[in-house]
């Protein structure tokens, strides 16, 4: 019998929904348990991987291949310059971190495109592929003859899928095809360090702040992914193969488009407000007496909630309402915040926690659901985040044996699939250290 | 002479002739149990890509997002932040605590091809429509439930928010110049980035389903989604020391940061490869700097001590000219440099517009406005807007009829007993002032026998 878990909702009370729920529970676990059986959904797809120092191209390939498609990288003799990128000066057989992580499942091969054998090489197998991942300059594949032009007439149900910059299309894609992408690069031009930072900090603390992981990369990555998926289910019903395009300098503003609305609604863009939110507060990280926490209580219950914990209800009648407490007047709102911080800086984490979950539970199951949840949590460093027994049990992290470089742990890629697992099985990290494999019936 | 290559992904592309063009996922019907954010945007990918998309809403309640505003402003008594989550889909109000509501959901789960939801973990099992349930009805359901850390595990029950999904990953601390004084990520990316993994998600079950005939069920997190796009587990089971907030510095690329122009913009420049930083140089005039041998090689390049001396250098150069002629530079040499946008540079772009990246759209309820187009261009079967959201319940009619066939009588006794509802009268829920509502042929739906 395991202890009673907290449930916060009266719906999930009573014998009867509890052990319903338990028993959903355990054929989740069974469901999602690895079994070799079963395979990946994309499983028989066959995809190459040409790419010249372009992170979203790479994590593209990996992401497929997670998914089970077989994806052959194809580099120069010399390797992809994106070996060269690293963390903390680590290179496992020669490639850097991002390079290593974005390698999962994925075949290693050398060809020169610029050489005649190394060109017949690469059009003969994009010829068989269902997928080429086009992540060079724009049109240099086009050049060669091995570009979507000509590709499509040898097979025309090919998904070719395009990531660059500015992307394959327009006239600025022409004009600034010779711009490499990076991903902080990419970031600035969708608009994204501009929402983070305080102004009122002194230079050059005061400008506009870059996202601390590769939140512009990562983005393209994946909305290319989806979009060869939907020219997949395409191509199920016609036969016909197409381009896919992704500019991985607008794939941010466009999929996150909150920038867009403000601009559309407001002719103007928004200023930098440090900790704050534009429409939630609090929605932030507080110094508690032993370190970090994150508040989340923004709706006028869970607000309600928070002032009730902290003993704080006095503040009540001046910021009862979400409007009151969000104001495009900081100096007001900073009013509110230090009230705030100052109680938060009375309790260490694990009181906060306890009080705000104890009141939480009680309150969501409460008839009303008037008395909100407002939520205090540790704000975690990735150490203490990973070390969570409940991505342990759900398997989120995968200890993996890269080629000759000792183990290596990769966050594995969400989601979990009942039938159709995705998937990390080998890591090669050394440049053609499949040739012999691929190229083994091809002169 | 062959074709110019951008003259022909031009025509390819031509923004003239989306509306020719067939839907990928024309077939496809989604029925979209969800609210705020992360859930809404699964569906937003299936809409904007040709799927039909019913939202069911609580009636009066309805999505929160609808009357979460920035700074409280509204726009034609709509929100347009939930104009912009929720394009092309239709919007019915079915009370799910109610039998009769659960059952009408459960009518429409028969027809679907996809389920998706995002209701706290266990929420909607209690309610009877989870997977357990539509799974047994509709054994081809590829159903999707989206929540903070999955539905499985100790951490299930517990509740998040993009900003808890941020601290319970570890992102949260990341982003800043020293771990006493981080930033979030803005605009709430710990919504957006796991969304588009969870369209992955459906998106290969289908394909999947087409091979097999089987369906599945999909759990998608935050927390999972935002630790696949951090290096730090890898870097430290390399032995290496995983990077903590860096200011604007990218301790991948040197040189690399967020630099102050002459003109009083800011302008990124990053560099990746040897290559690129020998362009670099000769942009900046100083070829002798690429010959340095502590600087020849990316290895060294990144050694903190190394890059500090290069980023002081590229500051120095950006601080002596103006945004442009950075810009101008950098295409010319081959380096990356961008300008640091805001908000309304971005949706001001001609570059973006003419990409179809940002849309101009007319819409027959709310007139004119600018939106984001799709995030990925498909040169057979392009995304599109066909119209903006409709107040809750809106399409109650519509859907009840064509979908069930439910008869006019049959939904005025559902409307009495509060099965089915409206929008209240909050500004965000209700339809613009300017619409004549008792007119609206949609909102008043007739089948032909009716008319």
């Amino acid at each position: 019998m395991e202890k009673k878990e907290q449930v916060f909702s009266k719906h999930m009370t009573g014998k009867k929904t509890r052990d319903h729920l338990d028993s959903f529970n355990n054929l989740l676990k069974q469901m999602m348990a690895p079994d070799a059986a079963k395979k990946g959904p994309l499983d028989g797809l066959n995809v190459i991987e040409l790419g010249s120092a372009n992170f979203p191209g790479l994590i593209c390939g990996a992401m497929l291949g997670e998914m089970g498609a077989h994806v052959i990288k194809i580099e120069p003799q010399g390797g992809d310059p994106a070996r060269e990128a690293t963390y903390s000066g680590i290179y496992l057989n020669g490639a850097g971190i991002p390079f290593v992580m974005e390698s999962r499942n994925k075949c290693l091969v050398t060809a020169d495109i610029e050489e005649a054998a190394g060109l017949e090489k690469i059009i003969s197998l994009a010829s068989k592929s269902d997928i080429v991942i086009d992540a060079m300059q724009p049109g240099y594949l086009d050049f060669h003859g091995a570009g979507y032009r000509s590709m499509c007439e040898l097979n025309p149900g090919l998904i070719y899928a395009a990531l660059s910059p500015y992307g394959h299309f327009t006239s600025k894609a022409k004009e600034a095809r010779n711009i490499p992408d990076t991903d902080l690069t990419a970031q600035a031009e969708s608009g994204y360090p501009a929402l983070t930072g305080s102004p009122e900090a002194p230079e050059p603390y005061n400008f506009p702040l870059r996202a601390g992981i590769w939140t512009a990369a990562y983005t393209s990555a994946a909305v290319a992914v989806a979009g060869i998926l939907t020219a997949l289910l395409f191509r199920i019903k016609t036969g016909r193969g197409q381009m896919v395009d992704v500019a991985t300098y607008d794939a941010l503003s466009t999929w996150q488009p909150f920038s867009l609305v403000w601009g559309f609604t407001n002719e103007e863009p928004r200023k930098r407000i440090g900790n704050f939110d534009w429409c939630l507060f609090p929605y932030g990280y507080y110094k508690a007496k032993d370190g970090y926490v994150t508040v989340a209580a923004s709706s006028d219950s869970d607000f309600r909630g928070l002032l009730k914990i902290l003993g704080r209800w006095d503040l009540e009648d001046d910021w009862r309402f979400l409007f009151d407490r969000i104001a495009d007047d900081p100096e007001k709102l900073n009013e509110l915040e230090r009230e705030i911080k100052k109680e938060i800086a009375k309790f260490t984490r694990k009181e906060l926690f306890d009080k705000t979950f104890a009141y939480g539970a009680k309150a969501a199951r409460d008839k009303l659901r008037s008395k909100g949840f407002p939520m205090v949590v540790e704000t975690r460093t990735p150490q203490e985040a990973a070390a969570d027994k409940h991505w342990e049990i759900r398997r989120s992290f995968v200890d993996i044996e890269a080629q000759g470089a000792g183990i290596i742990t990769l966050p594995a890629l969400p989601p979990r699939m009942s039938e159709t697992p995705t998937r990390i099985n080998r890591l090669m990290t050394a440049l053609g250290a499949d040739n012999d494999y691929i190229w083994k019936d091809r002169k | 002479m062959p074709q110019d290559y951008f003259d022909y992904t031009g025509k390819l592309f031509d923004a003239a002739r989306i509306n020719e063009k067939p839907e990928a996922l024309e077939n496809i019907k989604v029925l979209d149990l969800t609210r705020v954010i992360f859930g809404p945007m699964v569906g937003k990918w299936l809409a904007i890509f040709g799927a039909e998309v019913i939202k069911v809403e609580q009636p009066e309640e309805g999505d929160d997002w609808r009357t979460g505003t920035y700074w409280g402003k509204y726009w034609k008594d709509s929100c347009p932040y939930f104009q912009s989550l929720n394009p092309n889909k239709y919007f019915i109000a079915i009370d799910l605590k109610k039998e009769r509501g659960k059952e009408l959901v459960k009518e429409l789960a028969k027809q679907a091809d996809v389920v998706i939801e995002n209701f706290r973990a266990g929420l909607i099992e209690a309610w009877g429509l989870g997977y357990t349930a539509i799974s047994k009805i509709n054994p081809r359901i590829i159903y999707i439930s989206c929540s903070g850390y999955g539905q499985y595990g100790p951490l299930r029950y517990f509740p998040s928010y993009d900003l808890i999904a941020q601290s319970m990953s570890g992102v949260a601390r990341l982003t800043g110049y020293s771990e006493d004084n981080t930033y979030k990520l803005p605009d709430y990316f710990g919504d957006f980035f796991p969304a588009i993994l969870g369209a992955v998600g459906v998106l290969s079950a289908l394909y999947h389903r087409n091979k097999t005939g089987k369906g599945q069920y999909i759990d998608m997190t935050q927390t999972e989604a935002l630790m696949r796009a951090m290096p730090h587990w890898t870097v430290q089971s390399a032995d290496g020391d995983p990077p903590g907030p860096s200011g604007n510095f990218d301790p991948t690329m040197s040189p690399s940061g967020i630099f102050k122009t002459r003109d009083e913009r800011f302008v990124a420049v990053a560099v990746a490869t040897a290559e690129q930083f020998k362009a670099l140089c000769k942009a900046m005039g100083s070829d002798e700097l690429a010959t340095v041998p502590e600087f020849a090689e990316t290895k060294d390049r990144l050694k903190k001590v190394n890059a500090d001396v290069l980023n002081k250098r590229v500051e120095e150069w950006i601080e002596n000219h103006d945004e442009l002629e950075i810009i101008a530079a950098a295409r010319q040499h081959g380096f990356a440099a961008s300008p640091v946008m805001d908000d309304w540079r971005l949706v001001s772009d001609r570059w973006r517009k003419e990409r179809g990246s940002v849309i101009d759209f007319e819409d027959p309820m709310y007139g004119r406005g600018t939106w984001a187009g799709p995030a990925a261009a498909l040169s057979e079967t392009p995304g599109r807007i066909k119209q903006l959201t409709r107040p809750i319940g809106y399409h109650n009619r519509l859907i009840l009829k064509e979908r069930l066939g439910l008869t006019e009588k049959k939904i005025q006794l559902l409307e009495k007993e509060g099965v089915i509802g409206y929008w209240d009268n909050r500004v965000g829920k209700r339809p613009p002032s300017y619409i004549d509502i008792a007119k609206d042929s949609l909102f008043n739906f007739k089948r032909e026998e009716e008319e």
